[in-house]
């Protein structure tokens, strides 16, 4: 048993001699970076700061007394996380049970704490670990988790509007944009995609026009430009920033959302489309039945990296004046009380950013395995 | 069973695919030159000729996957639109030939994210608008036919070459077809499936569905042609039954051709 780690240090890191000199540069190094971190975060660091702050961090300047609202959302983005999770991963009662227990326990202590939000905070983690049981046992509820999601979200948006949309903030702005950026990205982008491949001719030299000007500007420079020009196109009628900072990232998205549904179009086999001709299937049926699938197939993992890529650009908001998640940190830190705090935000801010962004990578390898399933 | 395609092929007034005066171009290569060809109703029909003279594209016209720039071409009683037609429109006379137009392809071209059975039910739910129980029935008993019941719900990519060649024949019969076209159905298989994929056709014959095939397969052509074609840099040179065209060529070209391939 003992020769076991033994032999893999020896193979995996000391198996020739150039690779046991990098190994005795690295490790050492890392150990190092990982002890002044470690030695920082457990006893320089002050975390009280986060205690008071993360009511910020989360959903910005979005007004106290209107909390439920925030809270709502929180469990709808936990019931939908989790639900994404059940379609993909089956759900083992133990791993379910141990989270459930550990949360119900980190609530408590929060409760004793003083925090009174801790048990809202267990209801959403609960929440989502149901939505994961559920989907992870049914093929059914499975098939209506699209539009549940969607009509969730669209609750979600209502519901968070009440207060005003320019009050919105935080991390949860940031994750609003994403997901609604991104659920008005694809038909977008798909729709550019197809029309760059119209028969019609007028279609594709538009279509392929707006691409390549989309993606020779800078993603800063469109959000802005949106921003400045909805009131000059539509005087009387105020748009919120927020709706003219999701349509500069929408627009700007999709461009780049068509470029990955064209390679993926490239990639079908002429053949595919023949076939569905000659069975005298239309344009549509051909489409969304045959050519669609399978293009959206291969695409999918540059789809979600398009996710993730608008999650991290989310942070530009802040040049339309919006607080995104990046803005309220450093609002925090605006205030002279907390100026002694940076390293403690920033390694929070850096944390969940590292968290999303591994979960939405980690997502998406799941989803190509799992559409792969019956293609090979 | 000739004798009976021949009484068909007799008994109906209008043939089924009738060329006049056909011609078709790639950007300036002449490849189809005044075609003048019928197909009868239940005749079976086998297009031979070497690898570029035209043979495939000649049937692939039939269901206006190649578009032609002359001449008349008629299929199952519509007018096929030519390339300047399809220009303006003439999506609804194509969409009412491939209805009753079943093709089988030398790459199958399955569709790879679909079960069989879907594959197979997909174009009666689509374009027939039948319910998915009905398409499913008719489905499965023609999977039967081509004797791949058991697997119905694997998926194209889980069978051999020749299973996926039957699938590709019941998806095509499933539209009820007036005329099923073969472009060269086993030329991309290993020798030792090529015979149930021609078994399966011959049934097809014996039925009396109308045929146009474009085969390498001299012995299949021999044994289950009412007219054989030969084509050759894109003209019809010869046109007969089997017996005429493999035992007594009257074109030098066709020597040539069938001496070489029917040598091995």
């Amino acid at each position: 048993m003992n020769a076991m780690p033994l032999r893999w240090l020896h193979r995996n890191l000391f198996g020739k001699p150039a690779d046991a000199a990098l190994t005795l540069v690295i490790v050492p190094f890392c150990a190092w970076v990982l002890i002044v971190i470690l030695r920082w975060a457990l006893v320089t660091a002050d975390w009280h700061i986060l205690a008071d702050s993360a009511r910020v961090l989360l959903i910005g300047i979005y007004p106290v007394e209107e909390i439920w609202r925030a809270w709502f959302c929180g469990f709808v983005l936990a019931g939908i996380a989790g639900g994404s999770l059940g379609i993909l991963l089956p759900a083992a009662v133990p791993l379910l049970a141990g989270l459930a227990g550990a949360g119900l326990i980190g609530g408590l202590a929060l409760l004793a704490a003083g925090a009174a939000d801790g048990l809202l905070a267990v209801g959403c983690l609960w929440t989502a670990l149901a939505a994961w049981a559920l989907l992870a046992r049914s093929f059914t509820l499975c098939r209506f988790a699209g539009p549940v999601f969607l009509l969730a979200f669209g609750a979600m948006f209502l519901v968070l509007a009440g207060p005003g949309l320019e009050r919105w903030g935080g991390l949860l702005l940031s994750v609003i944009l994403t997901i609604a950026t991104s659920c008005l990205v694809l038909p977008l982008g798909i729709l550019l995609a197809l029309g760059r491949q119209s028969r019609i001719g007028s279609v594709r030299v538009l279509c392929t026009a707006y691409i390549e000007v989309m993606r020779s500007i800078p993603l800063i420079l469109v959000v802005y430009w949106i921003w400045i020009i909805v009131p000059l196109l539509l005087p009387g009628l105020p748009v919120p920033a927020l709706l003219r900072g999701m349509a500069g990232y929408a627009l700007f998205f999709s461009a780049y959302v068509a470029e990955y549904v064209r390679s993926g179009l490239q990639a079908l086999s002429k053949g595919q489309v023949e076939a569905a001709q000659s069975l005298g299937m239309g344009t549509w049926s051909t489409n969304l039945d045959i050519v669609l699938p399978q293009a959206l197939r291969v695409t999918l993992p540059a789809l979600v990296g398009q996710i993730l890529d608008t999650f991290n650009g989310a942070t530009l908001v802040f040049i339309i004046g919006l607080t995104d998640f990046l803005r309220s940190g450093q609002m925090i830190l605006a205030n002279p009380q907390n100026s002694s705090k940076v390293y403690e935000i920033y390694l929070t801010m850096f944390a969940v950013y590292f968290v999303i962004g591994s979960a939405i990578t980690y997502a998406s390898r799941k989803l190509e395995a799992h559409l792969g399933r019956g293609t090979r | 069973m000739k004798i009976q395609h021949q009484v068909n092929a007799a008994g109906s007034t209008r043939p089924i695919v009738s060329f006049s005066r056909f011609n078709k171009y790639y950007g300036t290569y002449h490849v189809l030159k005044d075609i003048d060809l019928d197909v009868s109703r239940g005749e079976v029909m086998v297009v031979i000729g070497a690898s570029g003279s035209g043979k495939s594209t000649l049937i692939r016209c039939v269901n206006g996957l190649e578009t032609y720039q002359a001449g008349e071409l008629h299929v199952d009683g519509y007018d096929m639109p030519n390339a300047a037609d399809r220009e303006l429109g003439g999506d609804r006379e194509l969409a009412s030939i491939r209805r009753g137009v079943g093709m089988v392809f030398q790459q199958f071209n399955l569709f790879p994210h679909k079960s069989v059975l879907d594959n197979v039910t997909i174009a009666p739910m689509r374009v027939r608008k039948r319910k998915r129980a009905e398409a499913e029935a008719v489905g499965q008993k023609l999977l039967e036919r081509v004797g791949l019941r058991d697997h119905a719900h694997k998926f194209p990519g889980q069978l051999s070459g020749g299973q996926q060649q039957r699938v590709a024949i019941a998806r095509a019969l499933a539209m009820e077809p007036h005329l099923m076209l073969f472009d060269e159905p086993t030329s991309a298989l290993d020798p030792e499936m090529v015979g149930e994929v021609l078994d399966v056709m011959r049934e097809l014959a014996v039925e009396g569905m109308t045929m146009m095939i474009v085969t390498h397969e001299m012995g299949f052509a021999r044994e289950v042609a009412d007219r054989v074609v030969y084509i050759d840099r894109g003209h019809i040179l010869e046109v007969g039954t089997p017996t005429q065209i493999f035992d007594d060529p009257q074109q030098e070209r066709t020597q040539t051709f069938l001496s070489r391939v029917l040598r091995h």
